[in-house]
């Protein structure tokens, strides 16, 4: 490809030189667009073989590790809440004199956008709906609906975010205040190098983050497309559109997301997370408003209070003495979720890393782990508490929907509600949105990855990153074998773990050298 | 599972940790990164 001009109007002295060369002469680039390549041709042509195996290995993986994934994800919540509270929370992202550059509510809905929004929408309702399905097995009705909420903002809470927190914390510390490039690897080779094993382990990093980004972000895209399609057969009462309505959709979400690429990000992508999150926003308080207000209430402050009850406990449960039933949920859910979130570090971390300057490591942990787990209680407390509603006071058959289509529980908890022609538009609306600005602000953490840590790539750099996200959306679509792909994504992202703990090393190897006033 | 995939994997955890530690108590500022 033609890239004469990727160097062009950028006048920092931060670009690197090797960013000016076309962004395809990268080895560590076209190594990972052919593993991501092979991997989305096999799920291609042998989506049950490659769905076998994968199951069988991250089965194998997750027996034999989860207790360390449960300690390793525990310990990065304590750390990255002692780092706030410690002399270090102090410390600017950037220089002693730098100011933030986004707003804090605009900083806040681009990280929180960036980070899960395609996933609240498709789980508000099923996940909590689908824990009860289990639980209601062990314990009384009503207490399950309890535990189901509580297991669910566990998912989605601190110490996911504690994830993101962490690895954002470390490509922001080293990028702005030492002036490595916003790569995964870059720390790695500041604080062990220069030298040939440093070089190799941060090389290594960054192929993995590449490939854990690609593969991710075109399975969210293939989720979101199947989500918005179901939407629409929901608003319209369409059936059996299948294949032809999901190919529309994924079109005009491709025609959506390359205009974006091309504005600047500062522009473009506040805009886009500002509406994604009003429109979630909007949805949100208007089934809290229109729906059984005292009940949703009511199951929001009771969550509230067992999930910072029981949170840092449940931390570190491995469910090692229970039954095989309980021990496959386990597996299938909490180990996915917290090995999603690792798999979403590298790019949610650079995003908000980018994000971030000029913030102290106090401000930036309490906004990156305490604001989008407040707004996920609120969340799941309103839409799983509006299924439970359903399902418990008014005895609607959804249980049956959440075994047959989860990703329409949603829409069929809306068409119970109020005006439900507006609100399944507005879940629509805002789960467009919500894939567009994911794909956006992933093309462009790509492109950074791929010019070597360049905080502006270039427009086409970016495009090129769209193109191939879109082809990964588009083979997921139509192996149509999303499990197989978590199952991959699970495996790829494994090796983070790793990765993520010897970042946390650099970052607090680095701050000891640090004196904070 | 077998057993011995099993104590594999934990043992390259354990190994990892240690690495980890090692990390993070040897002096690397002979090479590079002496801000004082």
């Amino acid at each position: 490809m033609n890239n004469n001009e990727t160097g062009d109007q950028r006048g920092s002295p931060e670009t690197p030189v090797s960013s000016q060369k076309s962004a395809f002469a990268s080895p560590l680039l076209i190594l990972a667009l052919l593993i991501t390549g092979v991997i989305a041709i096999w799920g291609l042509i042998d989506p049950a073989g490659l769905s076998e195996i994968a199951g069988r290995l991250v089965h194998i993986q997750f027996t034999s590790r989860a207790w360390f994934i449960m300690a390793a994800v525990s310990f990065m919540l304590f750390l990255s809440m002692w780092l706030a509270l410690s002399k270090y929370g102090k410390i600017k992202l950037g220089q002693d004199d730098d100011e933030p550059e986004f707003s804090t509510v605009s900083w806040l809905s681009m990280l929180f956008a960036a980070g899960m929004g395609v996933g609240l929408l498709f789980w508000g309702t099923a996940e909590p709906l689908t824990h009860y399905a289990l639980i209601e097995q062990y314990r009384d009705p009503r207490e399950s609906a309890g535990i189901a909420l509580f297991l669910t903002n566990f998912h989605w809470g601190l110490h996911a975010w504690a994830i993101y927190a962490l690895t954002g914390l470390v490509i922001a510390y080293f990028g702005f205040r030492r002036g490595t490039p916003s790569l995964i690897g870059a720390p790695i080779v500041d604080i062990f190098g220069p030298n040939r094993v440093a070089s190799t382990v941060g090389w290594l990093s960054n192929l993995l983050a590449i490939v854990a980004i690609a593969i991710g972000v075109g399975g969210s895209i293939a989720m979101g497309v199947f989500q918005v399609k179901d939407g629409i057969d929901a608003l319209f009462g369409l059936k059996n559109t299948g294949m032809a309505l999901t190919m529309a959709v994924f079109v005009v979400l491709c025609l959506s997301y390359f205009p974006p690429l091309v504005v600047d990000l500062s522009t473009g992508m506040a805009k886009l997370s500002n509406a994604a999150m009003a429109t979630a926003g909007g949805l949100m308080i208007f089934v809290l408003i229109a729906g059984p207000t005292h009940y949703l209430m009511g199951g929001i402050v009771q969550a509230v209070g067992e999930y910072f009850g029981g949170v840092w406990v449940h931390g570190f449960r491995t469910f090692t003495f229970m039954d095989e039933e309980i021990a496959n949920w386990f597996q299938s859910w909490t180990l996915t979720y917290m090995v999603w979130w690792i798999a979403w570090a590298p790019f949610v971390g650079v995003f908000i890393a980018r994000i971030s300057r000029g913030r102290t490591i106090r401000e930036f942990v309490v906004g990156v782990i305490f604001v989008p787990t407040a707004f996920s209680i609120l969340w799941f407390g309103v839409f799983g508490g509006a299924g439970f509603y359903e399902t418990l006071q008014n005895h609607l058959p959804i249980m049956d929907v959440v075994k047959s289509n989860v990703s329409g529980v949603t829409f069929y908890v809306l068409q119970n509600f109020p005006l439900p022609g507006l609100t399944i538009a507005l879940v629509i609306l805002a789960a467009f949105l919500f894939i567009v600005t994911s794909v956006v602000s992933a093309a462009f953490v790509l492109g950074m990855f791929s010019t070597e840590g360049d905080l502006n790539p270039s427009v086409k750099v970016k495009l090129s990153w769209g193109v191939i996200l879109g082809a990964l959306g588009l083979v997921m679509i139509l192996s149509g074998s999303i499990e197989a792909v978590k199952s991959i994504i699970a495996l790829g992202s494994l090796p983070f773990v790793f990765v993520v703990l010897l970042l946390v090393v650099c970052l607090l190897k680095a701050l000891k050298k640090e004196q904070p006033a | 599972m077998s057993d011995l995939v099993d104590t594999l994997i934990n043992l390259q955890i354990f190994l990892f940790v240690g690495l980890l530690f090692w990390l993070y108590f040897k002096d690397f500022d002979g090479d590079d990164n002496s801000d004082d």
